[in-house]
Order: C-alpha cells, then sequence, then structure tokens
C-alpha cells in the first residue's frame, strides 16, 4: 500500500494503469475516499492512463489533522503526487473540494501539467454556497457523518440510480461513517467555508480546461462552474445530461470517455479552448452538441439571451 | 485480525471480556474528563465556552452511568496494570510554549477531552450486519454519538480568537493528546486482537458484488429490530 510524507503528514495514494501512458490525477470530494475512485480509474485506465488517486489530508487513510487543515497543504499534497509521475503529460481532475483544489495547484504550478478538468467544482463561495455548507457542518456535528452522507446522497446522484442502488445505500452509509471522522471531515469543511475566492486568479490559468458539470447539479449550480468557464482562458464547459453532482461515480464510463477525447485532443494541439459551451452525449462514444448559442445556459427554461454569442459550429474536441 | 469485536454469542452480544476490557477503557478516559471538568469549572460561568464545558461535565457523568449499567462485567486479571498505565497517561499537563499556566493547564485539558472525543469510536467496532439491539451495543453507539458533539466544546474554545496567539501551542498539544490516546486506544484494542486499522481496508458497498445478496436480507432484518 503507497504512503508517501508530506509537510510531515502520512498521504494514501494509489497508483493503476500503463506505465507509460499519459496520467490522470483524480483529487477526491468531501466523504471521498480512494475506493470511490475505482470506477472511473478502472474506465481510464481502459482508456490507456495511468492514474494516480490519493485521500486528501482529513479523508481515509491519510492522516487527519486534529484541529486545523490549510487548503495549501492540499495543495502540497497534490505537488507532491504530481512530482512522482515524471515526465509525461499529466492530466488534473478534481470533484467538487477536489476541483478547487485541483484549480488551485493550476494557479501556482500550471505549467507542470497538461490538462485540468474542474468537475462540479467551485472558484468562490457566494451566500448560497456557503449557507449550505455551514448547514452541513451543523449537521455533521449534531447529527454525525450518516446524517450528513444521508443528505448527500440525493443530492449527488439521480432518483434512478438510488433505486437501482438502494439495497446498497444503507452499507455505502456504513462503510462511509466508519472510514470517516467527524472532527476530520469538520476541519476539512471549515477549510473550504473559510476559503478566499480564486476567481481572480483564474485568468493566469493557461493550462487546457474542460469543466464538467451535470445537469442536475443543484448543489454546485452551473453559475459557478460557469464563472470558470469565463474567467478561464483555455476553457470550454461540457453539460452532462441528466447528470447530478457526483457523475464520477454515476457515469463513469461517460466521464472517462470525455477525459480521454480531452487529453487526445490537448496532446495533439487541436483544443480549442473558447470557453465554449457543450452538450455532452448520453452515453460514452456519442458526440458533443454545441450549445444553442442564441439561448442562456444557466437558465432551466429556454431563455434567449441577449446579446447571442457566435454560433459554436465545431465540435468542443476534434475527432 | 478482524476489525470489530466478537464473534458475537448467540444472541447478538458482544463477549463480556471484551465489554469489561473496552468499558474499562471508557470508563478511565471520561472519568478523567468528568473529574478534570469538574475541577475545571467555576461556580460562576463567565464565558460562551465554559457553558458548553458544563453542559460536556453532565453529558460525561450519564457516559459513565451508562457505561457502567449497560456492560457484562467480568474479572479481568490485567486491568488493574492498565488501569494505572491509562489513568497516569491522564494526568493534567501544561500545554508548551503558553506563558500562562492557567490557560496552558486548560489547553491541555481540552486538547484531552477532544482527544477523547475524537480518537475513540467503540461504536465502529461494532460487527457490520448483526442485530444491535443489546443494552452495551446500544449504549456504545449513544457514546460514540455523543462524542462527535461534545467535542464541539474543545473546538469552540480551542479555536477561540483567544488562543489565536497561541494556535502553534494549542495545535502541538492537541497533537501530543491525540497521539497519547491513540497509542493506549490502538494498544487496548490489539490486547483483544482487533485490527486498529482494519476498518480502512473494508471494500466500499459497490465492490461488494458477492456479498450483495446476503446484505439487504441482515441489513432489513436488522432494520425490523
Amino acid at each position: 500500500m503507497p504512503w508517501l510524507s508530506c509537510n510531515s503528514r502520512r498521504i494514501h495514494y494509489e497508483l493503476a494503469g500503463p506505465i507509460d501512458g499519459p496520467a490522470c490525477v483524480l483529487v477526491n470530494g468531501l466523504t471521498q475516499y480512494v475506493k470511490l475512485w475505482h470506477p472511473l480509474r478502472d474506465a481510464l485506465v481502459a482508456r490507456g492512463f495511468h492514474v494516480a488517486s490519493f485521500d486528501m489530508l482529513g479523508q481515509g487513510q491519510s492522516d487527519k489533522p486534529s484541529l486545523f487543515i490549510d487548503q495549501s497543504d492540499q495543495v502540497d499534497v497534490l505537488a507532491e503526487i504530481i512530482a512522482k509521475l515524471g515526465e509525461r503529460p499529466i492530466f488534473v481532475a478534481g470533484i467538487s473540494f477536489g476541483g478547487v483544489i485541483a484549480l488551485r495547484y493550476a494557479i501556482e504550478h500550471g505549467d507542470r501539467i497538461a490538462g485540468l478538468v474542474p468537475m462540479s467544482s467551485f472558484a468562490e463561495v457566494p451566500s448560497q454556497l456557503y449557507r449550505l455548507g455551514a448547514a452541513m457542518r451543523t449537521g455533521l456535528t449534531l447529527g454525525g457523518t450518516s446524517y450528513l452522507q444521508d443528505l448527500l446522497f440525493p443530492m449527488n446522484f439521480s432518483s434512478e440510480w438510488l433505486e437501482d442502488k438502494g439495497y446498497l445505500i444503507e452499507l455505502a452509509t456504513h462503510r462511509g461513517w466508519l472510514i470517516n471522522d467527524v472532527y476530520a471531515l469538520a476541519n476539512l469543511m471549515e477549510s473550504f467555508l473559510d476559503f478566499e475566492p480564486l476567481t481572480a486568479q483564474l485568468a493566469s490559468i493557461s493550462t487546457p480546461t474542460m469543466i464538467l458539470t451535470g445537469e442536475y447539479d443543484f448543489l454546485t449550480p452551473r453559475k459557478l462552474q460557469d464563472s470558470l468557464r469565463v474567467h478561464i482562458p483555455n476553457s470550454a464547459m461540457v453539460i452532462l445530461p441528466r447528470a447530478y453532482h457526483a457523475f464520477t461515480l454515476e457515469k463513469p464510463e461517460l466521464t472517462a470517455y470525455l477525459m480521454a477525447r480531452f487529453a487526445e485532443d490537448v496532446i495533439a494541439g487541436r483544443w480549442p479552448g473558447n470557453r465554449t459551451v457543450w452538450v455532452g452525449p448520453e452515453q460514452a462514444g456519442g458526440d458533443l452538441t454545441a450549445f444553442p448559442a442564441e439561448f442562456d445556459h444557466l437558465r432551466s427554461i429556454p431563455v434567449r439571451k441577449e446579446t447571442p454569442e457566435p454560433a459554436h459550429t465545431e465540435r468542443a474536441t476534434a475527432s | 485480525m478482524s476489525p470489530f469485536l466478537g464473534p458475537l454469542d448467540p444472541d447478538g452480544r458482544v463477549p463480556p471480556r471484551q465489554q469489561t476490557r473496552l468499558s474499562a477503557f471508557l470508563l478511565s478516559a471520561h472519568g478523567a474528563q468528568a473529574r478534570q471538568l469538574a475541577v475545571a469549572l467555576p461556580w460562576s460561568l463567565k464565558n460562551g465556552w465554559q457553558v458548553e464545558l458544563h453542559s460536556q461535565y453532565c453529558r460525561e457523568i450519564e457516559i459513565i452511568s451508562l457505561i457502567g449499567r449497560s456492560t457484562t462485567w467480568v474479572a479481568d486479571p490485567a486491568l488493574p496494570f492498565m488501569i494505572w498505565q491509562w489513568e497516569t497517561a491522564w494526568l493534567p499537563g501544561l500545554a508548551q510554549g503558553v506563558a500562562d499556566q492557567s490557560l496552558a493547564l486548560l489547553i491541555d485539558l481540552a486538547a484531552f477531552g477532544h482527544a477523547v472525543h475524537s480518537v475513540i469510536r467503540p461504536a465502529a467496532l461494532l460487527p457490520e450486519f448483526e442485530p444491535h439491539n443489546n443494552a452495551f451495543a446500544l449504549a456504545m453507539k449513544r457514546i460514540e454519538f455523543e462524542s462527535g458533539r461534545l467535542m464541539q466544546a474543545q473546538i469552540f474554545f480551542l479555536k477561540s480568537q483567544q488562543l489565536v496567539p497561541v494556535r502553534d501551542a494549542v495545535s502541538a498539544a492537541v497533537e501530543r493528546r491525540h497521539r497519547q490516546v491513540r497509542e493506549l486506544w490502538d494498544a487496548m484494542l490489539e490486547g483483544m486482537e482487533i485490527a486498529t486499522s482494519g476498518r480502512h481496508n473494508l471494500a466500499p458497498a459497490y465492490q461488494l458484488k458477492s456479498a450483495m445478496a446476503a446484505i439487504p436480507t441482515k441489513i432489513i432484518e436488522s432494520a425490523k429490530q
């Protein structure tokens, strides 16, 4: 079981896939741990990626600082993991909290990676998200880890998935409760509630960036993720149809497919990165569709834009 | 080694020897907490965190009573030495690097409370998918659940503005108490042949293909009880 040491902290990580392939580092979200990446990891390995995943400080088997966790410590851990991958194209994908860490890494060390994939992520904590996060933290301390997980399951997944996996939910909740510790989760949540917005620094990210967002993600609404698209120059946003916040678990094949296309385009030097908005396919292997330029992609009803952008007739990623 | 207590008896109860060893540890740690809080709390409360600590003092008394009444006790010759070892470790100390001695004592007291309530997770030792409707199992669940709430008193104090100037000393004191409690907790569990990090090696639910058919029935049975 591999471990690395970072700032005197012990970090648990896993490597999988072909040694000579492009690398992908997966950065987890709240209450996640490396094993929950396995469906996406396996799908990426099948597409030729060398995949690194790790337990964020405060989660899983990594050390759990007792009182304070600084986001910069998480960035240091990510930097250590990336340093282990050597010279090769490296893509960093982070979901939710993990996406924030990936963004921070790209702001500080963007030249070291080939591509960035923030998923269900954000660069600022506006009032709605702050109050939601604060309420979740209160729920955690009053009701324990199981309460937080009970709250997160319906936020993260579709009804169809929850019904299909219904018999596993209680077991999954129990396993999550066993592995996570209340104080460590609370520290982790505080480190994200207190942070300064990254929005002003996003323009410094020159790394090719594909922003993945679920059509039905109401935990981190599209407006938050669109802010990444607007401010990161070399970016495009892909909306995953019928996807919620944790689509990496619900739709691992589709996510891996989009990431592999992105990596191919970046390595081939054909990633357009023109801040366009796309609708992803329903299944892996399908085509992306340009979001109709005359409509507002931030609305849930077809409202025409006041100032339409030029129509996007090319695909976000080349064939 | 298993990460859980057991094997359970036919009625689903944790073996009395394991109950005794575990409860003795909990009594020692929570008893030390209650004693220290009783001494540290002034008769007249002045600060917000003192209100939290008073609540904690009352809850600690409840926990001690609960452990005493829900455990099936048996003789354990190893306990006198172990209790001496635990009680020695729980003695109050001064947080290093804090000039004000009464504040240094309070920081150490809070650090010890934080460690007791965060490191010690007795409910996580109960075997999965077994009915936990007996008094001992429910008491362990209650203690762990309350711990999550109780440690907020320590967090409230240890992260307070008052302690910002000595934050490094606070962090060091908490880390030291965490390390100490974890070492004794792990040693106690290993003495019962319980793997201390085993729960981290369990597969997540979605990976349990072979067990899926059996698990729902057990969960449903457990839920009905």
